[in-house]
């Protein structure tokens, strides 16, 4: 049930981190970290190894808790739910490492990514009631519509697991936009790819935005891709913010390139 | 209730307790190497007790394919144990060889190992059944001896007599932990076994020949198994080939209590058990198997590492 | 003919409930789960069947066709019941953990069984009476559940909730982030096998005609996860051919074993060793068949080449 979805309005942010904390034992992997997401906007999370990326990541999607810190989904405060609950509110992502339905086909992934707008239950489903079938057939139809748009048309069919390292990337992001999300949070979504792909990955995720009025935050390693696609970027090291803003200004950054490149 | 039931029920309860904590300890070592839980261990725990029996030159009954086998020697008791526990610790090797090694070559999910073993200990059963029969067996009375059949820690007017066989068990399972606790704890053998444990890659990279470790593991581990089920075997009786089944389902509650992997655990847990067990007043005593089940599921439900295991934390 | 069906006939219904036990241990499997608590549920179901129709229902001649529906759904109630209040503590543990905690859930059930008064303690309930004349018309009673069984899974794993369960089976932290609440889902499947356990449960002890604790045992638990796991984790066809044929096997030995001319131990071995076999069927199955012997794949191309045979034919009749 798709309830609740989040809707940017003038005064509020998609997405409001507001000094998130995380600590396993003695390390601390994201240190109060606080920032903004616009509506419609493409924001890029950089940093070295190590940073607390994908950790931050995990915090939004609700897959570990914080120590401490609140995250809100427009005004919903989200930083206590359980991850299907923080999918229902619109909110999609991609794995760093791609975690697919390995033995399903492609379409079965993406169907899968469907679950939430199809409305057939255990016993609808099974007595092949009208509105469930109606609801399987669309669920159908959208996820062949979004293969297809990620242009894996022709391998609808194959295992996922059997498919090119590039194609399976490309599932995730079909499969995270069957969510009908309001954010997509993608996670090196360029990683593997030759120069050649990763430009047309960045046009491709910036014709995502228009077409399904997306808020886009993505980590990526390839500092040349982000500093061109992102509107703002943050950078994390050692799991504090340490530059928020716009590609120009976090580029020249001392403490960034520091962070980077290290002192001489 | 007076001292004398107290301090009675309660040194049944160590005696048992020690043993569960043996056998657990076996059940736990091997997790921790492998992350598995090797179902046959109840099995050899159960050959254990046949082979220091036979070693014993004591006869089986007319049953099964090798009716009124009897071995033509006759070995004192401590010396059956030993040998009777080695046997059953090579018998873990080759069935560590057999059936575990080529699942983890092929990396597969280790709940595949975990249902190969189950076939494991269905083997081993049914063969000891096959050969030699299905009944029960005592060992005989003279098993520790020229020891009396108890001794008196109390004054001749107070007596607390405790029985031979719960001081031998003492003795044996105490030797045996203190034993293994210094060589893994202190000696370089056992650092690389703990090393091989935390992290097989790693331990491999600094040249670690982890198989090897892995096999002392699976002796070490059957070792146990039959130097608990001799134990259990001499001190009651062997009732049957399934003797281990139902102690392979107990050191399962034993090992979640203590902690999967956790060596201390193992024998806190054995000692809870047993101690638990011995304190179940005598009209509920068909329920006292229920106690260590429970108990099972209640540190499952509330804190499944146990009491002494680690949270695993999963990589995302 | 005739006569050898009816001769036959106890296997047959044997071999139908085995692999109804399967299909409930393969529904919590759907989900990655595994769960060795369907004989638990199995001996509840006899259980309620066993007191109903000894202790409360008491009739003459043959037992009440509506009766036995009777006690079906009250089983089937009870199951649900049991399995939501176990299912849900206990599906939040993973992979042994889990396996652990229902082999703990079947003998703390099995240790109350040998106990109670109103179990029959140790020796059980006897004399549970017979719904039919004879033993084929348990047919009408176990052809359809397996028909119904097989229909409802065949059409699980193309909708919805189906699709659910493979995917947190795949790869549950995913399936979470695509909107799937793992508990809810885990729990139905956990609930359904249950329920199909329960009623299998009622007609075996109508069928056996005594019900005790032995029925509901970690052994029995051993033997149908074999049955499931050689016959084939990624499809319903593998543990109802699976459920079916380890059902079959004592039979089968047993009549190999008298085949003439045959060596005195091997044909003591096809006997008694029965269970042995078992044992080294599961140790090779785990080595050389880990998603069983009725995989997807061989599905798919068994179907395929049916239907390019069958189109063969008919070009041939043009």
């Amino acid at each position: 049930m798709m309830n609740s979805v989040i809707k940017e309005t003038d005064s509020q942010p998609m997405l409001a981190v507001k000094q998130i904390t995380r600590r396993f034992g003695g390390l601390v992997a994201v240190n109060e970290v606080s920032f903004d997401v616009h509506n419609q906007e493409i924001f890029g999370l950089i940093g070295p190894n190590g940073a607390g990326k994908t950790t931050l990541f995990n915090l939004i999607t609700g897959l570990i808790e914080p120590s401490s810190g609140q995250i809100f989904a427009q005004s919903q405060l989200i930083s206590q739910l359980k991850p299907h609950q923080i999918a229902a509110k619109g909110i999609a992502r991609t794995f760093q490492n791609i975690r697919l339905f390995g033995e399903l086909s492609a379409l079965e992934n993406v169907i899968v990514g469907r679950h939430l707008h199809a409305k057939s239950n255990f016993i609808t489903g099974i007595l092949g009631l009208p509105q469930a079938n109606q609801a399987e057939k669309k669920a159908k139809q959208k996820a062949q519509e979004l293969i297809e748009l990620v242009g894996l048309g022709d391998r609808l069919l194959e295992k996922a697991k059997n498919l090119s390292y590039g194609d399976q990337r490309r599932l995730e992001i079909a499969r995270a936009l069957a969510l009908e999300p309001s954010i997509l949070l993608l996670d090196e979504p360029a990683a593997g790819m030759n120069p050649n792909e990763k430009q047309v990955l960045s046009k491709f995720i910036r014709d995502l935005r228009t077409q399904f009025n997306l808020t886009i935050i993505l980590i990526e390693h390839h500092v040349p891709l982000v500093m061109g696609l992102c509107d703002r970027i943050a950078v994390l090291n050692f799991g504090k913010l340490i530059a928020l803003g716009q590609p120009e200004i976090v580029r020249n950054d001392p403490a960034v390139i520091e962070a980077y490149l290290g002192v001489d | 209730m007076d001292i004398s039931l107290l301090l009675q029920n309660f040194l049944n309860g160590l005696s048992i307790g020690s043993i569960y904590a043996i056998f657990a300890l076996g059940y736990t070592l091997i997790f921790s190497i492998l992350g598995i839980i090797n179902f046959a261990h109840g099995a050899l725990f159960t050959l254990g007790a046949y082979f220091t029996y036979a070693l014993m030159g004591e006869a089986f009954g007319f049953n099964g394919l090798l009716a009124n086998l009897q071995l033509p020697i006759k070995l004192p008791f401590f010396l059956a144990l030993l040998i009777g526990s080695t046997l059953a610790g090579f018998v873990g090797v080759v069935i560590e060889y057999i059936a575990f090694r080529p699942l983890r070559k092929r990396k597969a999910d280790p709940l595949l190992t975990v249902v190969s073993s189950l076939g494991v200990a269905l083997i081993i059963v049914n063969l000891i059944q096959y050969l030699v029969g299905a009944e029960s067996y005592t060992f005989p009375s003279n098993t520790y001896g020229n020891l009396p059949a108890a001794i008196n820690f109390g004054s001749s007017d107070k007596p607390i007599p405790i029985r031979t066989v719960q001081i031998v068990i003492f003795v044996v399972c105490g030797s045996i932990l203190s034993l293994l606790t210094y060589a893994i704890n202190f000696s370089r053998f056992g650092k690389a076994m703990r090393a091989v444990a935390e992290d097989q890659v790693t331990a491999s990279l600094l040249g670690i020949n982890t198989n090897l470790f892995i096999v002392s593991t699976f002796f070490i581990s059957s070792f146990l198994a039959g130097l608990a089920g001799t134990l259990v075997g001499s001190s009651v009786s062997i009732s049957g080939p399934y003797l281990g089944i139902t102690f392979g389902l107990k050191g399962l509650a034993v090992i979640v209590l203590g902690g999967l992997g956790s060596i201390p655990g193992a024998v806190l847990g054995g000692l809870i058990i047993g101690i638990t067990e011995a304190f179940v007043p005598a009209d509920y005593s068909a329920y006292k198997d229920a106690v260590a089940f429970s108990i099972l599921l209640m540190m499952l439900l509330i804190k499944p590492e146990g009491l002494l295991g680690r949270r695993f934390i999963q990589k995302v | 003919m005739v006569n050898l069906f009816n001769d036959y006939a106890p296997l047959i219904i044997s071999m139908i409930l085995g692999a109804l036990l399967g299909i409930s241990l393969y529904l919590p499997l759907m989900t990655g789960q595994l769960s060795l608590a369907s004989p638990g549920f199995y001996a509840v179901g006899g259980y309620v069947a066993a007191i109903f129709s000894t202790k409360i229902f008491l009739t003459s001649g043959l037992y009440p066709w509506y009766l036995l529906l009777l006690e079906m759904a009250v089983a089937a109630l009870i199951s649900t019941l049991l399995g939501l209040v176990v299912g849900i503590p206990v599906l939040r543990l993973r992979g042994i953990y889990l396996a652990i905690a229902t082999i703990a859930f079947v003998e703390v059930l099995r240790i109350f069984s040998l106990n109670l008064e109103i179990t029959g303690g140790a020796v059980g309930i006897f004399g549970i009476p017979q719904p039919f004349n004879n033993t084929l018309e348990y047919l009408w009673v176990v052809l359809p559940l397996l028909i119904i069984s097989s229909i409802i899974l065949y059409r699980l794993e193309n909708i919805r909730v189906g699709k659910a369960f493979i995917a947190i089976r795949e790869d549950e932290l995913a399936a979470e982030a695509m909107g799937i609440d793992p508990t809810h889902y885990k729990v139905l499947a956990f609930t359904l096998g249950a329920i199909l356990a329960g009623v299998s449960g009622v007609i075996a002890a109508h069928f056996l005609n005594t019900w005790n604790a032995r029925q509901g045992t970690f052994d029995a638990s051993i033997i149908y996860l074999t049955s499931v796991l050689i016959g084939g984790t990624r499809t319903f066809v593998g543990p109802i051919l699976g459920g079916m044929m380890f059902t079959a096997l004592p039979e089968i030995l047993r009549s190999l074993a008298n085949i003439p001319n045959l060596p005195l131990w091997l044909v003591g071995f096809l006997k008694d060793g029965r269970l042995i076999i078992f044992g080294v069927l599961i140790v090779i199955g785990t080595l050389f068949f880990p998603q069983g012997l009725v995989t997807p794949d061989l599905f798919n191309n068994f179907s395929k080449l049916m239907r390019t045979g069958l189109n063969k034919v008919r070009l041939k009749k043009i």
